[in-house]
C-alpha cells in the first residue's frame, strides 16, 4: 500500500442468499457464532447462498475518482456498502485510509416529522459530525440545500426535490476524506445537478478520493478519472473511463441476442412491425457506430389490412430513458394513398448519428392517419451502442470545429 | 472526531483476529464517540414522538392512572384481596407500576429500535447500539414523568418521602441495565424474526401479574418461589423499598440482581457489537 492508496480492495467477496427462510436461519446461526466469539467460517458457500461479489480487488488513490459502471444487480451497490463498512466482506480484506462520507441513499435517517433544522443535525450526527461542527457549518448546508423557508418546517411536506438537496448538503459537508455516491445525482433539476458537480469538483481538487456509482456513462465519463464495470459480482474490466466504458458498451449490445427483454408493445396490429435492423453507410449491419456516423434504419411493415395514410415513425431513447430524437413520416408532409392487405414495405430512415457515447434504443411505430391510434408501437425494438473517440459531455454531438483568432499581435522586447 | 490519518481494515472474524482486549477497547471508545448520536437521536424520537399529539407526555400517565384505578376498584369492591400495604395501596401501585414501566417499556422500545429505524440502518454505517440506547431514553422519560405523578400522590396522602430518595438512581441503574442487555439482544434478534415484537408484548404482560408490582410479594406459594429466582422481581422490590420504607427488605437479593445486570449488560453489549453488522445484512 502505497502511501497515497486509500483504499485497498484485495480479493473482496461477499455472499447473498435468495431464500427468506435460509436468510433467517443463517442469519441467527451467523450471528451466534459471532457473539459467542467463533469464526463464522464465511469462506463457505452454504445451501442457496450464491457469491454477489466475487474476488474483487482494486486500489484507489488519493485525487482519484472512480466510477463503478454495470447493469442492476451486478453488485455495484454491494460494492460500495462493503467499502463504508456497512456489510463486512466475506472472504478478503478491505483498507481505508481516512475518513469516509457515503451517500447510499440521500436522506435516510430523516424524520419526516422533524423540520429541516431539526434533520440537519440529526443526519449529521449519524453522519458523524459533532453539534459544534455542524453548527459552524449550518449555514452553508442551508444555502446549499436551497430551501428558503422551509428549513423550519417539516420535512414531510418538502418536495422530493427540496429532500434530496438537503441529504445531499449534509453529507457533502462532513468534510470526508473519500466519498462514496451511489446514483443520487440522477435526482433534483439541472440547477442543483450543477451544484452538485461543482462541490464534487472541489473535492476532487482537494486531493480527495471519490467512488462513484451510476449508470449515466456520460456523468462517468465527464467527471472520473478511472471506472470499473461490474459484472455479475467480478470486475470485468478496470481502468481509463474511456476504455472501460467503450468495453461495457460493446458487451451491453452482445449480450443483446442472450437476454434483450423487449419492451412493451400496443396497437392492434392491423399492420405490423416484422423487423428492424441498423445499416451503416456501406449498407453493412451494425450495433456499435461511431458518434456523426451516416447510418440507415430500415423497418419492415406488413399490412394485413388495408390502412389509409398511415404514419411511420421512429423514437430514440438513451440509457437513461431520455428522449433523445424522435420523427415521423407526418411531420415530412408524406402522404402514401392506401396500402392494401397483404402488402409489405420498408421504411428507411437515413440519418446521422450526432449522439454521445451511450446505449440507445429506437421504438419504431405505425399509426392511423391521424396520428393517434397505432397500429403497432414496440418499445426497445432495436438497441444500439454509439463510441466516441473525440470526448463530449451532454447528451448530443454537435460536432463544432472550434477556432481561436487573435485580434492584435502582442509584441514582447 | 479526527478521523484523518486514521486506517480501517474490514475482514471476516475482524474482532477474532484483533484478540479480545483489543476489541473490548474498540467498543468502549466506539460507545463513547457515539455519545452525541445517541442524545440526537433520542431527542428525535422524543419531539417527533409528540410533535402532533395534543396531550403530548401527558400520555405517559394514561396508562399507569388506569391500570392502577381498576386494582384500587378490584380492590375496594372485594374482588380481588391484595392484602396490607405499608403506604396507602394508590400510592403503592403506582410506584409499583412506575418501576415496571421502566422495564417493560424499555424492552419493548428497545426490540423495535432497530427494524424501526428504517432505511439508515442499511444505507448508514454508524454504531447501531446508539438507537437501542436512544430509544431506552424513551422509558426513563415516562418514568421521570410518572415519578412526578408519585410525588404528588406523596404530598396528597401527606407521606414524607424517605432522604433515599436521593440514591433512588443508583438503585434503579441496575433495572435500566438489565432492560438495555435484554433489549440489545431482542432487537438483535428482531431484524431476523419479527416474531420477538409480539413475544416481548406478551411477555411484559404477562410478567406484571406474575411479578409482584401491584401487589406486595407473597411469602408463600408458586409465585414467591418463582420470583426468588427472577431477579426482575428483586430489583423491582428494591426499588420500591428505597422509594417507600428506605430501606431494602431483602438487601442480599438485590445484590445478586444487580450484579446478574450488570454481566447481563456487559455480555449483550459485546453480542451485539460482534454480530451488529449481520443486521444489515438481514432487516
Amino acid at each position: 500500500m502505497t502511501n497515497d492508496t486509500v483504499i485497498k480492495v484485495e480479493n473482496v467477496s461477499k455472499k447473498y442468499c435468495r431464500e427468506l427462510k435460509h436468510t433467517m436461519l443463517y442469519g441467527i446461526q451467523d450471528i451466534a457464532k459471532n457473539a459467542i466469539g467463533l469464526s463464522s467460517r464465511s469462506e463457505r458457500l452454504r445451501d442457496g447462498e450464491f457469491w454477489a461479489l466475487d474476488a474483487v480487488s482494486f486500489e484507489v488513490k488519493k485525487g482519484e475518482t472512480l466510477g463503478i459502471i454495470g447493469a442492476n444487480g451486478s453488485g455495484k451497490t454491494t460494492l460500495l456498502k462493503l467499502l463504508n463498512g456497512i456489510f463486512m466482506p466475506d472472504k478478503g480484506r478491505i483498507e481505508i485510509s481516512g475518513k469516509v462520507g457515503a451517500l447510499i441513499e440521500v436522506g435516510a435517517g430523516f424524520h419526516p416529522m422533524l423540520t429541516g433544522r431539526e434533520n440537519i443535525y440529526v443526519n449529521g450526527a449519524i453522519l458523524g459530525m459533532s453539534k459544534k461542527e455542524i453548527d459552524k457549518k449550518f449555514d452553508d448546508i442551508v444555502n446549499f440545500a436551497d430551501i428558503g423557508d422551509f428549513i423550519d418546517s417539516p420535512v414531510k411536506h418538502y418536495s422530493s426535490g427540496m429532500y434530496v438537496r438537503l441529504g445531499f448538503a449534509v453529507a457533502v459537508h462532513c468534510e470526508p476524506d473519500i466519498l462514496l455516491i451511489d446514483e443520487v445525482l440522477a435526482v433534483g433539476d439541472e440547477g442543483f445537478r450543477r451544484k452538485c458537480m461543482s462541490k464534487l469538483n472541489e473535492f476532487k481538487g482537494a486531493e480527495k478520493a471519490i467512488v462513484l456509482v451510476s449508470h449515466s456513462m456520460e456523468l462517468i465519463q465527464g467527471f472520473c478519472n478511472r471506472a470499473a464495470w461490474v459484472d455479475a459480482g467480478v470486475i470485468k474490466d478496470i481502468g481509463t473511463s474511456a476504455n472501460v466504458i467503450d468495453n461495457y458498451l460493446r458487451h451491453v449490445v452482445d449480450i443483446r441476442q442472450t437476454a434483450e427483454k423487449r419492451g412493451r408493445r400496443w396497437g392492434n396490429r392491423d399492420a405490423e412491425i416484422t423487423d428492424i435492423r441498423l445499416f451503416d453507410s456501406e449498407g453493412k449491419e451494425v450495433e456499435i457506430i461511431e458518434s456523426g456516423d451516416k447510418t440507415l434504419i430500415a423497418v419492415q411493415v406488413r399490412f394485413k389490412k388495408n390502412a389509409e395514410n398511415p404514419i411511420f415513425g421512429l423514437l430514440l431513447r438513451n440509457s437513461e430513458g431520455a428522449w433523445v430524437y424522435g420523427t415521423n413520416t407526418m411531420w415530412h408532409d408524406m402522404k402514401f394513398g392506401t396500402f392494401h392487405a397483404g402488402e409489405e414495405v420498408t421504411v428507411t430512415f437515413r440519418q446521422r448519428m450526432y449522439l454521445v457515447a451511450d446505449v440507445y434504443y429506437v421504438d419504431p411505430s405505425i399509426a392511423y392517419s391521424d396520428g393517434i391510434t397505432s397500429y403497432d408501437w414496440q418499445e426497445n425494438a432495436l438497441r444500439f451502442s454509439v463510441t466516441s473517440s473525440k470526448r463530449v459531455v451532454g447528451i448530443s454531438n454537435l460536432d463544432s470545429s472550434i477556432s481561436v483568432q487573435r485580434k492584435t499581435t502582442m509584441q514582447t522586447r | 472526531m479526527d478521523n484523518i490519518g486514521h486506517k480501517t481494515v474490514y475482514e471476516p472474524d475482524r474482532f477474532i483476529k484483533m484478540g479480545s482486549f483489543a476489541s473490548w477497547k474498540e467498543m468502549a471508545i466506539s460507545l463513547f464517540q457515539s455519545r452525541e448520536l445517541i442524545w440526537r437521536l433520542f431527542v428525535r424520537d422524543f419531539s417527533a414522538k409528540y410533535r402532533q399529539s395534543l396531550l403530548g407526555i401527558l400520555w405517559a400517565l394514561l396508562n399507569p392512572i388506569i391500570t392502577v384505578g381498576i386494582f384500587v376498584f378490584l380492590n375496594r369492591a372485594g374482588i380481588l384481596n391484595i392484602g396490607e400495604t405499608s403506604v396507602p395501596y394508590p400510592v403503592f401501585a403506582l410506584i409499583g407500576l412506575s418501576i415496571y414501566g421502566i422495564f417493560a417499556t424499555g424492552l419493548s422500545v428497545c426490540s423495535n429500535s432497530i427494524i424501526g429505524a428504517g432505511s439508515m440502518v442499511v444505507k448508514i454505517n454508524f454504531p447501531k447500539i446508539s438507537l437501542v440506547i436512544a430509544s431506552m431514553g424513551q422509558s426513563v422519560v415516562d418514568f421521570l414523568v410518572r415519578l412526578a405523578l408519585v410525588i404528588i400522590l406523596f404530598i396528597i396522602y401527606g407521606i414524607a418521602p424517605q432522604w433515599t430518595f436521593l440514591i433512588f438512581p443508583f438503585t434503579v441503574l441496575p433495572l435500566v441495565l438489565l432492560t438495555l442487555g435484554l433489549g440489545l439482544i431482542l432487537s438483535l434478534l428482531a431484524g431476523v424474526f419479527r416474531d420477538v415484537i409480539h413475544l416481548v408484548s406478551f411477555f411484559t404482560t404477562l410478567f406484571l401479574f406474575m411479578m409482584p408490582v401491584l401487589y406486595p410479594a407473597p411469602q408463600a406459594g408458586i409465585f414467591a418461589a418463582l420470583n426468588a429466582w427472577n431477579p426482575l422481581a428483586h430489583l423491582i422490590i428494591g426499588c420500591r423499598d428505597i422509594l417507600i420504607s428506605g430501606r431494602f427488605s431483602d438487601p442480599q437479593s438485590f445484590l445478586w440482581a444487580s450484579v446478574f445486570s450488570v454481566l447481563m449488560f456487559l455480555t449483550s453489549w459485546r453480542i451485539f457489537f460482534l454480530s451488529e453488522h449481520r443486521i444489515a445484512e438481514r432487516v
